[in-house]
């Protein structure tokens, strides 16, 4: 047996009916206790109960992403327990015990980093209580502990064929008093029963009959509705307000001023959008983000990464610097993108009911983070977290848009839920959703290379300028990364190249748009800029894109696995007369993806079509396959409609567009068809979740280029952007 | 007095008649499975039927279907059983599930008027359905997947 654990301080509490293993994150605390009544609150991660169910604590949330079938899998798997006896709870708590380490141990579900963060943790804590029902019954049995196994929720004894149910084991006497087992030793992977199969995920039955509750779908008696007008910019408060026929119209409760904005509050939906939309109100207009429209800013940004103004170093090999100076030839060239909106299908949307003292909810919530829902809530109401009950509902679709450390939708219903003494539901209404987003930073990345007189490339240059999105978003994690900041430069490390001399750097430029991470965080955008740009140097070092990667992936053998594997997929179809392929290698983390699209252009509408899709994905060893391949597609087709659409523009201050009508997202007819490799192999799970669109934007570039030796170097490609890179 | 079917239960209100037909389902029928994307017929996400063909519930007001019978996801089958909820648990379709009802709800209005549809046909009739986690192709073989169940 391998990977064992060592436990340096164990604690016991008294046995009840039930036995749980808790254990703090970290690794270095455990405890093993008995769950004390029958009540429903949670011990820890896993609680066996008498009628032999397993309960596994789900500590993220569910947007779709399907860990809340994953996660427990792994526990389970562990604990040899029978899958269909497994019981999924929902973490409804900022309970740090149960944190995420990728995120310092923050109730947080982001960055695809539940199944690597929590891998161990889980394995630990099923394997402890695994092995303390072995003991005790192998104690009750008077033989040894190694003559009996547990399997599929039994404690059995071979030689002798007797077996004790785990319900039944965990109610022998003094139970968890039983010494734990240290170092606690973990399965080997030839026997995973669980990890690595596609086990149907949990979730998914409720999603085809309606019954999936999102907060939106949320009602509880006596609740009233809140329709809210916000401020059309930043930081502008209501100046004037006439409410006298929102007052007057049936139904209508209460009109109540927030921080940034009006709410109507009324006993119907209905009555509250009437409301809502007699309302006259004024706004104060002296914000400074009235000086800002998108066109200039990314001007801006584009100025600054040009210019000598030093970048905050985000990774660096050799020395960049030196190596331009002394090159032969250099190569340059400036990559824009624009603002994009998370577009998630469940608009913001939350229900609360605040207590008589207003020092207290109950809050039903989709966000990404138990962390900072409390958090907000302990701000806006000037309570403790023990007056807050969380209810964390699944999320249509998070995206990171879900992310904040102080969420506005939730603040808004806790203050209309005070004011009236009565739960009352939030809803924001398309256009309130999109015009209120946060956004994928608007960027601009400058990018040099040097080359010897060979032409062989001997630097790669990239800086990226572009806002802090941690700095906006969450300022106590800035306070403790800055100026790193990983959701602003993400990708642009480019660590699976090997470079000789390479320098990625941020350049923090000023924020003038509300800011927030979005799917692939910045490799949405660095990786496009990156891998384009890879294809302008093969071209002038004279080899092929292929070869070029291959070379820079030399000392990478998992990476070069993948490109091989996606161009011997993508070289089995023949190329379409009138089309061309384009490729790229990217990923997301850790883990790494190598693509390659194929698409066809209409040069005189300025229109791309993406026709065919080949990914190759080593994510390290895949909890459930299936599910992986669901999430890698996804990924696909979110970078193939971030590629070809998703544009947000603002003009002094105000977002332009409202609805999908102008903010158009990839539909069915444009989907290309995708095919996955995903590599099979027993390193350590990485993230799937985002793995998937950081390389299709580069590649659909690169593609543009082979049909019409054009590059094109912003991001959308909409046509007016193709028409402009094609003339 | 406003009168109309949901799921072959007729219905009374005195709700303001210009109510939207997807708030009454949702907040006052409490039938949630009908869900709120966009209130533009952009999105899908509110398609029920209406007397048999497939309507944007966002797009009508209560007034607008006196007399009418309308069916929701919650009236397809008592627990999932039709073919098309049963081919998008099979084919592990949903990520976060928010546009399924309405996939389900505009897939099914397919089958009934063309129960063999082809992959083409199938991608440009449910183009008025979104769907951000982009599911697209584990529709397709959901729809191809119910079709021949329901043939057979
Ligand atoms: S909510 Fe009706 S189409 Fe989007
Ligand atoms: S499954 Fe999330 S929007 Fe379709």
């Amino acid at each position: 047996m391998s990977d064992t654990i060592n436990i340096s301080r164990r604690f016991f509490l008294k046995a009840g009916s039930a036995a749980a293993v808790v254990m703090a994150t970290g690794g270095v605390r455990m405890l093993a206790y008995a769950k004390e009544d029958n009540t429903e609150v949670f011990a820890g991660w896993v609680e066996v109960t008498p009628d032999n169910k397993v309960h596994i604590l789900f500590p993220s949330t569910e947007m779709g992403q399907g860990s809340n079938t994953a996660l427990p899998q792994i526990l389970a798997d562990e604990l040899n327990a029978d899958w269909d006896q497994v019981e999924i709870k929902q973490l409804n708590k900022d309970d740090r015990r149960f944190g995420n380490p990728a995120f310092g141990n923050i109730l947080y579900t982001a960055g695809s980093s539940g199944v690597y963060a929590y891998f161990t943790i889980l394995r630990e804590a099923g394997a402890h209580l695994r092995d303390m029902m072995r003991q005790r019954v192998a104690d009750e049995w008077s033989v040894n502990f190694n003559s009996v196994i547990a399997e599929n929720n039994y404690i059995k004894h071979s030689s002798s064929g007797r077996q004790m149910s785990f319900g039944k084991a965990i109610s022998l006497p003094d139970f968890s008093t039983t010494a734990l087992r240290s170092p606690v030793v973990l399965k080997e992977k030839s026997d995973y029963t669980l990890i690595g199969k596609s086990i149907p995920r949990r979730d998914i039955p409720d999603k085809a009959t309606g019954r999936a509750m999102f907060a939106i779908d949320v009602r509880v008696p006596d609740m009233l509705y809140a329709s809210v007008i916000r401020s059309p910019v930043e930081g502008e408060t209501v100046e004037s307000l006439n409410d006298e026929k929102a007052r007057g119209a049936r139904d209508v409760v209460d009109v109540i001023t927030l921080p940034d904005g009006v709410a109507v509050i009324a006993k119907t939906m209905h009555a509250s959008f009437v409301g809502r939309f007699s309302l006259e109100v004024t706004w104060t207009e002296t914000s400074k983000y009235r000086k800002y429209s998108s066109e200039s800013t990314i001007a801006e940004y584009r100025q600054i990464a040009r210019s000598e103004e030093a970048g905050a170093e985000w990774r660096a090999v050799g020395d960049v610097k030196s190596a331009l100076k002394n090159a032969d030839a250099t190569l340059d060239a400036m990559y824009t993108s624009d603002y994009a909106y998370h577009a998630q299908l469940e608009p913001m949307a939350c229900v609360a009911s605040v207590d008589d003292d207003g020092k207290g909810a109950e809050i039903w919530a989709g966000t990404q983070t138990q962390s900072w829902t409390t958090h907000t809530a302990k701000e806006v109401l000037g309570t403790t977290e023990d007056r807050i009950k969380l209810n964390m509902m699944q999320m249509g679709g998070g995206f990171g848009r879900r992310t904040e450390l102080m969420q506005n939708y939730v603040r808004d219903v806790l203050l209309c839920s005070k004011a009236v003494k009565k739960p009352v539901k939030v809803v924001w209404l398309r256009p309130d959703d999109l015009k209120h987003g946060a956004f994928r930073p608007a960027a601009a990345q400058y990018m040099q290379a040097g080359f010897n007189s060979d032409n062989a490339m001997t630097a790669f240059y990239h800086r990226v300028a572009t806002p802090s999105v941690i700095a906006y978003f969450n300022p106590i994690r800035w306070g403790q990364v800055k100026p790193n900041d990983v959701v602003s430069m993400r990708g642009a490390e480019n660590k699976f190249y090997d470079f000789d001399n390479f320098t990625a750097e941020h350049v923090i430029t000023e924020r003038h748009a509300r800011i927030l991470p979005w799917r692939g965080i910045g490799a949405a955008y660095t990786s496009f800029a990156a891998e384009a740009f890879i294809d302008e140097v093969a071209a002038k070092s004279g080899v092929s894109p292929y070869d070029l990667r291959m070379k820079l992936l030399r000392n990478n053998p998992r990476g070069t696995h993948l490109l091989k594997k996606v161009s011997e997929m993508a070289n089995k179809v023949p190329l379409k007369e009138g089309r061309g392929r384009g490729i790229a290698f990217a990923g997301y983390g850790d883990t790494q993806s190598a693509g390659i699209v194929e698409i066809s252009v209409n040069e005189s509408a300025g229109t791309i079509k993406v026709h065919h899709v080949w990914i190759a994905v080593d994510a390290g060893k895949i909890i459930s396959p299936d599910n992986a391949h669901n999430q890698i597609e996804g990924g696909v087709l979110w970078g193939v409609s971030a590629s070809l659409y998703e544009r947000i523009t603002i003009t002094n201050g105000l977002v332009d567009q409202e609805n999908y009508f102008n903010y158009p997202i990839l539909r069915h007819d444009m989907a290309p068809k995708i095919e996955v490799y995903i590599a099979k192999n027993d390193f350590k799970p990485k993230q799937v979740g985002e793995a998937g669109n950081p390389m299709v934007a580069p590649a659909i570039s690169n593609a543009l280029f082979n049909i019409t030796g054009r590059r094109i170097r912003h991001l959308p490609f909409t046509s007016d952007n193709v028409k402009k890179a094609l003339s | 007095m406003i009168s109309f079917k949901i799921n072959g239960k007729t219905i009374e209100t005195d709700a303001d008649p210009d109510t939207l037909l997807l708030v009454y389902l949702r907040e006052i029928a409490g039938l949630t499975g009908t869900k709120y994307g966009c209130g533009a017929a952009m999105c899908g996400a509110c398609m029920v039927h209406l007397d048999g063909q497939p309507m944007f519930s966002c797009q009508l007001s209560i007034s607008a279907v006196q007399g009418r019978n309308i069916k929701t996801i919650e009236g397809m089958s008592e627990n999932g059983e039709h073919p098309l909820q049963k081919a998008w648990v099979e084919e592990q379709v949903p990520q976060c599930g928010y546009c399924q009802s309405g996939q389900i709800m505009r897939a099914a209005a397919l089958l009934e008027s063309n129960p063999s549809p082809t992959e083409e046909e199938i991608k440009s009739w449910m183009n008025t359905n979104l769907c951000r986690c982009s599911t697209y192709n584990r529709i397709v073989k959901a729809v191809q997947r119910a079709s021949r169940e329901m043939s057979s």
